[in-house]
């Protein structure tokens, strides 16, 4: 109970210094240095290093270099450009594809949307499942399911990049402000209009930066998935290495290589006027 | 117009034998028993943790009391289902310490916020506002004083001026009933009078039932018709505030009244700004 007034300044405990962390503590950092150590010699023990093979091969690939960057065969230009003109499209579609799909399931995966805690979890799951296949094996399934194209490049990009995408989006509605919730659910708004009116305009634009981050990524996955016939750039990249025609490679290479650096400008210029 | 006369007539908000325990065993609320009238304007006051919030917070039902019954309008709202809730909250305002505010969207679609419950979900999902909504919206502000802020982000406005838009969202509910959870707390004491001016100017306009809870007692007496006091969970004053004895500051604070129970007087704080001396008249 109060009832001095002024209030002592000196009834205030003295305060006791924090407890030494436990030598248990101690022990995990040396844990982990060990195990990396450990893990370290393991992977180089697998990778059968044969040095004298690596001295004669580099002598032929700098053979290889010069033809690619030297010698570069400029008249492949225009059916590279084609190409990665497809690549993009890929890309493109692929990423808008996702950064809508993944808006519901990122709602689903977050753990302050609903009441029951078996969604999210359920949604979580699902997320990670879909993440855990790499585009090039999603690429081939696709192939498999509905034949060589551009289009299973599409969904190949697309389904990846909602298990990456659903997850940020999960991640950013788990941070948003609680206050203005509780105040359009005073005012009596339904769920889905508090998810519309106080949650959507608060996290739009981050979920938009994340999809433009995500397109630059999907660029340059795009520029592979030729390899195994889903459409692109790839597609020639494949062929020019089976004929081992360096002079064209390079010209491609080459394209890709600008192509990513102006992507990745773009898309950096873009994301800083989100913020 | 209203006063604590008034409130033995017609009866809008009434709680009989209401209780709240938190999950963590705390009682926040012991069987209090209350009964407001239209167009009353009531200060809750009390040391924080008494229950003013959670007291507040049992008239829309953001806190579900454990025990008692609740009326609105002659309905228990204790006993509803969310569709039912949401159309008893649809008329009843509340305003925040913290505004609350949608931050990333103009001014204007936050008081928009006020129609939500009052429209179709096709229109509020679409974001597709009928004119009359618009102009609902629009006359709020006005009100308000700031209708030339529509356009702006909300969070480039000053905490008065968010405060504001927070009491036009709630204005645009067309509300019988306007609860505020310490709306001044965060402002300074020029700003604070101000808005305190605006919510009983509002309150005597609409005939609207306004509770606030204040933790300063020298604005709750300056402002309120009515004043309830808090003493852990339960009532120990109800009454108007310009009978308030040393006895009943004591049974509210449970010790004599300090400075900092006090923030101060329009007259003494106007000396530093103008436009709050003038208003001190
Ligand atoms: N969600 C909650 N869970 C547990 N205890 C709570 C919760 N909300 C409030 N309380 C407790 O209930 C009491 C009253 O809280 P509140 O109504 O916020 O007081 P006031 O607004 O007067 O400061 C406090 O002791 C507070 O710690
Ligand atoms: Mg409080």
């Amino acid at each position: 109970m109060i009832s001095a007034y002024p209030t002592p300044p000196n009834d205030r405990p003295v305060p006791t210094p924090p407890p030494k962390p436990a030598a248990s503590d101690r022990i995990i950092p040396v844990i982990y240095v060990t195990l990396t150590i450990v893990a370290l010699v393991w992977s180089l023990s697998g990778m059968d290093i044969s040095w004298g093979r690596i001295a004669t091969r580099s002598q032929q690939a700098t053979v290889y270099f010069r033809q690619m960057f030297l010698e570069t065969d400029w008249s492949y230009l225009p059916k590279t450009l084609k190409g990665l003109q497809e690549s993009f499209q890929i890309a493109a579609l692929g990423t808008f594809l996702a950064a809508i799909l993944a808006i519901p399931f990122g709602a689903l995966a977050a753990r302050n949307l609903s009441r029951l805690p078996v969604l999210p979890a359920f949604g979580k799951f699902f997320l990670n499942f879909i993440r855990a296949f790499p585009e090039l094996i999603l690429a081939i399934a696709f192939i498999k399911a509905i034949g060589p194209g551009a289009f299973a490049g599409v969904l190949a990009i697309g389904l990846h990049s909602i298990g990456m995408m659903g997850k940020l989006y999960a991640e950013r509605i788990e941070s948003v402000d609680k206050n203005a919730i509780e105040a359009l659910s005073a005012a009596g708004a339904s769920p889905l209009e508090i998810f519309r009116h106080a949650i959507l305009p608060e996290v739009l634009p981050d979920f938009l930066s994340f999809a433009l981050f995500r397109l630059d990524i999907n660029i340059r996955a795009a520029t592979v998935l030729g390899i195994v016939g889903a459409g692109g750039v790839g597609t020639l990249l494949e062929l020019q290495r089976r004929g081992n025609n360096w002079r064209t490679i390079g010209t491609i290479f080459i394209c890709i290589v600008i192509t990513v650096i102006i992507v990745d400008f773009i898309s950096a210029k873009l994301r800083a006027k989100l913020t | 117009m209203s006063n604590a006369t008034t409130a033995v007539n017609s009866s809008l908000v009434t709680f009989e034998n209401v209780s709240k325990t938190f999950p963590n065993g705390h009682r926040a609320l012991k069987n209090v028993s209350l009964t407001f009238a239209p167009g009353e304007f009531i200060a809750v006051v009390g040391l924080s943790g008494a229950g003013k919030s959670t007291l507040i917070r049992c008239v829309n039902r953001l806190v579900m009391p454990t025990e008692g019954r609740i009326l609105v309008n002659g309905k228990d709202i204790t006993g509803m289902g969310e569709g039912e809730l949401r159309t008893v909250r649809a008329r009843i305002g509340m305003i925040f310490q913290n505004y609350n505010l949608v931050r990333r969207s103009s001014v204007l679609r936050n008081v928009l916020a006020g129609r939500l419950a009052h429209l179709p979900t096709w229109r509020t999902l679409t974001g597709m506002f009928p004119a009359a909504d618009m102009e609902l919206a629009f006359r709020s502000l006005e009100r308000v004083g700031i209708p030339e802020k529509a356009y702006q982000r909300a969070d480039t406005l000053s905490g008065g001026q968010q405060q504001r838009v927070a009491i036009a969202r709630a204005l645009t509910q067309q509300p019988h009933i306007l609860l505020a959870d310490e709306p001044v707390a965060s402002l300074d004491p020029p700003t604070a009078h101000q808005v305190m001016r605006d919510l009983k100017n509002l309150s005597r306009e609409e005939n609207l039932l306004t509770l606030v809870n204040l933790h300063f007692i020298d604005m709750a007496q300056e402002y309120a018709d009515r004043v309830i006091g808090l003493r852990a969970g339960e009532v120990v004053f109800d009454g108007p505030g310009a009978g308030m004895t040393e006895a009943d500051f004591e049974a509210i604070y449970n010790r004599r009244i300090r400075p900092d129970d006090l923030r101060g007087a329009l007259d003494i704080v106007g000396e530093s700004t103008g436009e709050a001396s003038a208003l001190a008249r």
